[in-house]
């Protein structure tokens, strides 16, 4: 009865999902390939997931949509207006600062080398060869230097980013749906329910990580700085956001966070009460992450078990770098749930089944 | 209405009674009605205003419900869900006919290829609807597949849809649960009496053959 219409249908389903495809690829090929707009695009997507849950409590005070968009857009940029004036110039100046203090702590290493060298000499009978230090340090200054002379362009990049991520935020919260709906009408009707329900899981889980990890990264931030400044120690808002910044990446990330102060502390202040003070200021803060908002805030949305996090970690670090580790984690969660719906549809329909 | 205003007029005029020369309420009426936009049937808020249960829905509700659902177009024979799939929304019958078939033999996914073991138990005409079950269970299972029949068009409205009215239009969202609720008390209503009557078949079978 129903096989001779079958065939009529099923050609028009393939050339459906060909094209349905092939406009998914070419869209995330393209936005791989401009950072210079994917970039602020995805900083606007995490504003925009923070801003979203106002936009339903002023339509319900009954103002219009578009209205209550703008109006949260105004008071965001409101409110992030001052601490953007003020700490701009302060990175800048602490990041000019910080070369003046390189050859400082490069001759703190190299002098602590020197004693390392001369004991090891004595009590191991091993001679340590110079060369590794000294490519250490040639290598090391070479990247810092780079990174302080490329600190205008990035400021540069972020006066760009100051126009297109309110608009990017204000497309993305206004037309975001209709968007959705785009591709949900190109998308084939065989496909339809599994690819809105899994888009809407997707969306959740990872816009939800971006999130919790933003919000992660900012306490972190907020500690490490306020920390570092009652302490009175010197480029504590740049430490501060290198701790911040390095905490997105699970578990290797507070480690790396740590180093850059530890250093600077020991090579200025010694191995005395302040470094001391430091190392727990960091301690505390990774604890309190570790403790309170890890739990909290992103285990609750991503699920995993730590070792799957590891592993994800390790195999995003080695095919993609320090990007491959920040994003290993949503994309973990995101197979995760694609498996978990395939195993459904598999085994647990069988149990589950209802009239 | 648009019609009985016309014949009343080729009334007046038939009957040589004087017509009024005057633009009067009801002509405007008349003139907005016949506004191809609204007159083609082709409104879905205008559809969703004949279905019985979302009578308690105002214009306005309705038109923002509209917006939340989903068109699709289905070709002659093509399958909308199976049977065993997880199911994950509700559909209305925009226009169009759709056959709901079962498969005997429980365990098997059905193929709809061939016709061995599926059952055509009924057709569905618009404004009827289907999968109103996927709709509040978590993890929810297709009892009976859905083909289309001669093409049709459905509206669909999901899981997702239903989370954001309930976010957005909080009084439109529970309208829409009430009235799933009122499809579903209807068919378990049905379905108890359904169960009722077999019952009473079954110990009448059994009292014969004592």
């Amino acid at each position: 009865m129903i096989e001779k219409h079958l065939s009529k249908w099923r050609n028009r389903e393939i050339a459906r999902t060909v094209f349905f495809f092939t406009v998914i690829i070419v869209m995330i090929l393209a936005l791989a390939s401009v950072p210079r707009v994917s970039a602020p695009l995805l900083l606007a997507y995490v504003i925009s997931l923070m801003i979203r849950p106002g936009v339903p409590i002023l339509m319900k005070l009954g103002i219009p949509r578009t209205l209550a968009i703008i109006a949260l857009l105004m008071g965001l940029i409101g409110i992030s207006a001052w601490p953007i004036t003020k700490a701009v110039p302060l990175i800048s100046d602490e990041a000019r600062n910080l070369q003046f203090y390189i050859p400082k702590v490069e001759s703190y290493i190299t002098n602590r080398y020197v004693v390392v060298k001369k004991e090891l000499k004595e009590k191991a009978g091993y001679d340590l060869n110079d060369s590794y230090l000294y490519d250490f340090l040639e290598n090391s200054n070479k990247y810092v230097t780079n990174s302080i002379l490329a600190l205008p362009k990035w400021l540069a990049s972020l006066l760009e980013w100051v126009f297109l991520v309110p608009l990017f935020t204000f497309f993305i919260l206004k037309d975001g749906i209709v968007f959705r709906d785009i591709l949900l009408n190109i998308c084939p009707n065989t496909l339809f329910e599994r690819f809105y329900s899994l888009t809407h899981e997707f969306g959740k889980k990872i816009g939800g990580y971006i999130f919790a990890k933003f919000v992660e990264a900012s306490i972190i931030f907020v500690i490490i700085t306020a920390g570092l400044w009652f302490l009175d120690i010197r480029f504590s808002f740049l430490l501060g956001l290198v701790a911040g910044i390095t905490n997105i990446i699970p578990y290797v990330g507070p480690v790396i966070g740590a180093i850059p102060g530890l250093i600077y502390v020991l090579a200025e202040y010694g191995a005395g009460g302040t470094f001391a003070a430091i190392a727990i200021l960091y301690t505390v803060a990774n604890a309190i992450d570790i403790a309170i908002v890890f739990p909290i805030l992103v285990s609750r949305i991503v699920d995993l078990h730590p070792l799957v996090v590891v592993v994800s970690v390790i195999l995003g670090s080695q095919s993609m770098g320090v990007l491959g580790m920040v994003i290993s984690i949503p994309l973990a969660a995101a197979l995760k749930l694609i498996i978990l719906e395939i195993y459904q549809s598999i085994y647990a329909r069988r149990n589950n089944s209802s009239f | 209405m648009a019609g009985s205003y016309e014949s009343e007029q080729r009334a007046k005029i038939l009957s040589g009674e004087e017509v009024t020369e005057n633009v009067n309420i009801s002509t405007l009426k008349y003139f907005w009605l016949s506004n191809p936009r609204l007159s083609s049937g082709k409104n879905i808020p205008k559809f969703l205003r004949s279905i019985p249960v979302l009578g308690n829905f105002t214009d306005n509700e309705l038109r923002i419900l509209s917006r939340h659902m989903h068109h699709r177009s289905f070709g002659d024979g093509e399958v909308i869900f199976r049977q065993n799939d997880v199911g994950f929304g509700f559909y209305l019958l925009y226009g169009g006919h759709v056959d709901i078939m079962v498969n005997v033999r429980e365990e098997d996914v059905p193929d709809m290829s061939s016709d061995q073991d599926v059952t055509r138990i009924l057709t569905l005409e618009s404004g009827e609807y289907f999968g109103e079950l996927s709709l509040l269970q978590e993890h929810s299972v297709r009892n009976a597949s859905a083909v289309s029949r001669q093409g049709c068009e459905l509206l669909g409205l999901f899981k997702p849809d239903v989370d954001q009215l309930i976010l957005q239009y909080p009084v439109i969202a529970a309208k829409l649960l009430q009235s799933v609720s009122q499809i579903i008390a209807n068919r378990f209503y049905s379905l108890s009496r359904e169960v009722r009557e077999l019952k009473f078949k079954i110990s009448q079978i059994e009292k014969a053959q004592v």
